[in-house]
């Protein structure tokens, strides 16, 4: 397994305050630390080739949606989902790398351990083959030497296959690891998409028209979306997604 | 300390790497382990059962690893069990409060079977040593 450079620094660090933090065990315990996150601005325009009064008409819808974004705070919120779009894509191709890997990983070993497998088959049937000559008595004494000679010789390198095969098994054991890895990051991705389409979703019953809003907001609301459990039940967050969609006329 | 001497359990949200630490333990001739799914159910295990060791993960759901730590080394009954944490967080500031709070190892995932080996070995001369 791969070190980086600063793994050695880091453990001698860990050693000393462990250590120390061991010594005084009586003590009372260490307080807290917590990570900080935060996000960054951007902004974007496009244009089109239309009648004078089209444009002014983009241009005043784009001003409200712009004005009402910023009265209702949600730019910010929206920008910091647009934001952790590329980090996603990183952890999904994290995920992707990760698994890649201990799928090929597993399948080297599996691939090496038929080989030493198919190497001790073929060797104990031939050696099978050489004692039952023997006892029909078909076998000379040079032959029977030969016969003991590779039997003995079949024996101890069978240890050392069944060692190389035991080896073999734990690594594809450990390439399992990426399930954990793997739904770690699985977990968060699954946590910003669900923060992207709350936003979105209340993006959208805000700018909804106010006669048509109480329905739309009483429709989504409803759902107890947010819910965990309900979070891998992608179909049915889908379908309530499209149906608030053309709910609202999109 | 003989291995069979040492009973293990084994904290992790996810049942395959509760398999593979269980499985690697075995292979190292530490046969006597049991698990929990998180640091709530841990506690209470340990709470009610003879552990000599816990082996932990950081990032869980109801009471993460160092939570867990913590609420071991403010318990007079097992403020002395050994802690291994075994976790994909390699943020230095974790590893530096995981010592801070009384973790004896600490494991970045991925793992091999030789680190976990390396680690208890040291901990478990540690453990005859001061016992």
């Amino acid at each position: 397994m791969a070190h980086t450079g600063d793994t050695e620094d880091l453990e001698a660090l860990f050693d000393q305050i462990s250590s120390e933090t061991l010594a005084r065990l009586d003590a009372e315990p260490a307080p807290d630390a917590a990570p900080a996150v935060q996000a960054a601005e951007s902004g974007g325009e496009a244009a089109s080739e239309q009648s004078p009064e089209f444009y002014q008409r983009v241009g005043m819808l784009t001003r409200q949606l712009h004005d009402a974004l910023r009265e209702l705070g949600y730019h910010q919120k929206v920008e910091q989902a647009v934001h952790s779009l590329p980090d996603t894509r990183q952890r999904l191709d994290y995920i992707a790398r990760l698994t890649g890997q201990a799928a090929e990983r597993a399948l080297s070993n599996v691939e090496k351990g038929q080989e030493i497998q198919d190497g001790v088959e073929q060797e104990g049937a031939r050696l099978s083959g050489k004692w039952r000559e023997l006892y029909e008595r078909r076998l000379g004494v040079d032959d029977f030497k030969q016969v003991a000679a590779d039997t003995n010789a079949f024996l101890d390198r069978t240890q050392e296959d069944a060692r190389a095969t035991q080896a073999l098994l734990t690594d594809i054991m450990m390439a399992q690891d990426f399930h954990d890895l793997t739904g770690q990051v699985i977990q968060k991705v699954l946590k910003l998409a669900q923060d992207f389409e709350d936003e979105l979703v209340k993006l959208l019953i805000e700018s909804t028209p106010a006669d048509k809003r109480n329905a739309a907001q009483s429709e989504w609301m409803n759902g107890p979306v947010i819910d965990a459990s309900s979070r891998d039940d992608v179909v049915a967050n889908q379908a309530q997604v499209d149906d608030l969609l053309e709910s609202l006329g999109f | 300390m003989k291995p069979d001497d040492l009973k293990f359990l084994i904290v992790d949200d996810f049942s395959t790497m509760r398999r593979i630490v269980r499985n690697l333990l075995k292979e190292l001739g530490y046969n006597n382990a049991d698990e929990a799914e998180d640091g709530q159910i841990a506690l209470s295990k340990l709470r009610s059962g003879l552990f000599n060791f816990v082996v932990s993960d950081i990032n869980m759901p109801n009471m993460n690893g160092f939570e867990l730590l913590r609420e071991i080394r403010a318990d007079d009954q097992l403020k002395k069990l050994p802690v291994l944490l075994v976790t994909a967080e390699a943020k230095k500031e974790d590893i530096v409060l995981a010592a801070q709070i009384g973790a004896n190892g600490y494991i970045v995932k991925p793992f091999t079977k030789a680190t976990l080996e390396e680690k208890l070995t040291k901990i478990v001369q540690k453990m005859s040593g001061s016992t």
